[in-house]
């Protein structure tokens, strides 16, 4: 390839980056603008004034509880997800166990299905238990959203681990779950690590379990509180931006840090 | 493997299916339950609910609001797979030529999937208001219409102002995926079509579509699993409104469940979204099992 076919490629590559992801960039620079320059006509495409009180606004408003929560349930669920998900791969990966494929169907056909359907049902489980308006509804069921995709991701990952290393340590006096602990758990920690941050962005991004196992306002994370603001809000735009700002902050933050794997690792566990 | 290795297999696998099938199955099977009963909100506390047989479901099919939802689904669901299917393919062949930046490019586009749909669903509101919002604008500053769009208030609008939100969530999902199929082709083929004098249309339909058949099919059969069962981006778009216009079975079941507290009704809501997603699920894994070992 030429070197200018080269350059025109990357400037059009850059170009529809730009265009498709500018509605980001919408949100963040709204999150910055005065009320009047919001609704100004022309639209400005940058904030000629910089406005930073939105973020306090909202920040005095009790949003950091909101971060807190959701911090909260999407870690609790990840730790859920990965202390179930990774011996689960490892087992199907490693073991001939009879009803194996049954398994690995149950796991790709729990993934498929729609939170509808088991939202009623679960309300009436969680409000007989008494566990209603607690963390402990929205981080059980979040943590489903994370079990299916990690087993079948890791299984894959622990598949392309040579046999041979636990066989070595079997030889040297591990039985088989010393065997996983030492050797296999750091040979996957990379897998565990990305699985792991997919399952947390699932949680993150829950909105609908949050909202109906939680009447509680106090426990709300980001999404069910900023699906909440909109009505309060109302059309000050500039508010619920800073608050949507600050819900996808750490999401980019995980995506800078992981970008490659993550990407690799969403796309193994949408196919497999 | 010995009935031994057998044993503690099952130890390393089991917790996690116990765990789904408590959180999962158990549901799903009271779901069933639920929608040939008559559970709403003072019933069910004190346990004296009743089965009903098949009412809640002739009911729905009698209900109006149950059939839009119905016909929105599957309009929202196909509408949506198409074009982001599409657009993925589109930018799945650029990025698959191979410029320096590409890579990068193509990974940076992902970031539209990864945000959570409540967020996606709030800027899209944000950018289709009917005066002010930036699509407007922009639509009228390029005289493509002369009077703004009624993105979200005009009932016959209202759909495809929702399509096009997760359309934009939709693209990468294809891109990347069919972009692993582009990068796994031949290139011998190329090279021997070229020889035999292919135009770049031909290589593309003669070649790269039929070798390519097999992704296409599970792309678009993913793509209509997950958008089939979405909720949260109508849910915070538009609440299934104007007058229904964007009722969507998911919205709908969450609706008699959660707002006229009618739990069995919004359950066999929910079991038919289930039924027809199940079927779907049964053909896209008859797919996969041949292409791999299971």
């Amino acid at each position: 390839m030429t070197r200018s076919k080269q350059w025109i490629l990357s400037i059009i590559g850059i170009l529809i980056v730009l265009v498709f992801l500018f509605p980001v960039y919408w949100m963040f620079i709204t999150s910055i603008k005065t009320q009047g320059e919001i609704f100004q006509t022309p639209p400005t495409f940058w904030p000629h004034h910089l406005y930073g009180k939105s973020y306090t606004d909202i920040l005095s408003s009790g949003v950091t509880r909101n971060v807190i929560n959701s911090f909260l349930i999407s870690l609790v669920s990840t730790a859920i997800v990965v202390v179930l998900a990774v011996p689960s791969a490892y087992g199907l990966a490693r073991f001939r166990i009879s009803g194996m494929k049954f398994f690995i169907l149950f796991f790709l056909v729990t993934q498929m299905l729609p939170p509808t359907v088991i939202l009623t049902p679960l309300f009436i489980v969680f409000s007989k238990l008494g566990i209603l308006n607690t963390y402990i509804g929205p981080i059980l069921a979040s943590a489903t959203l994370g079990i299916p995709f990690s087993v079948l991701v890791l299984r894959t990952y622990f598949l392309g681990i040579p046999k041979e290393l636990e066989d070595a340590a079997q030889i040297d006096g591990c039985n088989r779950f010393t065997a996983f602990v030492r050797i296999m758990l750091p040979i996957a920690f990379p897998g565990i690590i990305v699985s792991a941050a997919i399952s947390f962005l699932f949680s993150w991004g829950d909105l609908i379990y949050s909202l109906t196992f939680n009447r509680n306002q106090e426990l709300w994370p980001l999404t069910a509180s900023i699906y909440n603001a909109i009505g309060r809000y109302g059309i000050q735009w500039n508010s619920l931006m800073a608050f949507a700002s600050i819900t996808v902050l750490p999401v980019f933050i995980l995506f800078i840090l992981l970008q490659k794997h993550l990407v690799k690792g969403l796309t193994a566990g949408a196919i497999k | 493997m010995s009935e031994k290795g057998n044993r503690i297999g099952y130890l390393f696998v089991l917790p996690a299916i116990l765990y789904m099938l408590a959180l999962i199955g158990y549901p799903l099977i009271y779901n069933i339950i639920l929608s040939f009963k008559d559970v709403n909100l003072m019933n069910m506390a004190t346990n004296d609910s009743h089965f009903i047989g098949w009412k809640n479901y002739s009911d729905l099919f009698k209900n109006h609001v149950f059939w839009i939802s119905l016909k929105n689904t599957f309009i929202y669901t196909i509408g949506s797979v198409f074009f982001q299917f599409l657009i993925g393919f589109l930018l799945a062949l650029f990025f698959n030529l191979k410029f320096r930046f590409a890579p990068v490019l193509r990974g940076i586009l992902m970031v539209s999937w990864l945000i959570p749909l409540t967020i996606t669903a709030l800027l899209f509101k944000f950018m289709m208001g009917d005066e002010s919002g930036i699509i407007n604008q922009i639509l009228e500053a390029l005289g493509i219409v002369h009077h703004p769009i009624e993105w979200l208030t005009n009932p016959h609008v209202a759909l495809w102002a929702v399509i096009i939100a997760n359309i934009w969530v939709g693209i990468p999902f294809n891109m990347i995926l069919l972009s692993t199929g582009l990068s796994s082709l031949p290139d011998e083929v190329y090279e021997s079509a070229s020889l035999d004098g292919a135009n770049a249309f031909q290589k593309f339909f003669y070649i790269t579509v039929p070798l390519l058949r097999p992704v296409i099919m599970v792309v678009m059969i993913l793509g209509f699993i997950y958008t089939f069962k979405v909720f949260d981006l109508v849910y915070v778009m538009t609440g299934g409104g104007p007058i229904n216009a964007t009722e969507v079975l998911s919205t709908y079941s969450y609706t008699l469940s959660f707002t006229q507290f009618h739990f069995s009704l919004g359950a066999a809501v929910a079991n038919i979204l289930f039924v027809i997603l199940f079927i779907i699920s049964l053909i896209y894994l008859r797919m996969i099992q041949k292409d791999e070992v299971m």
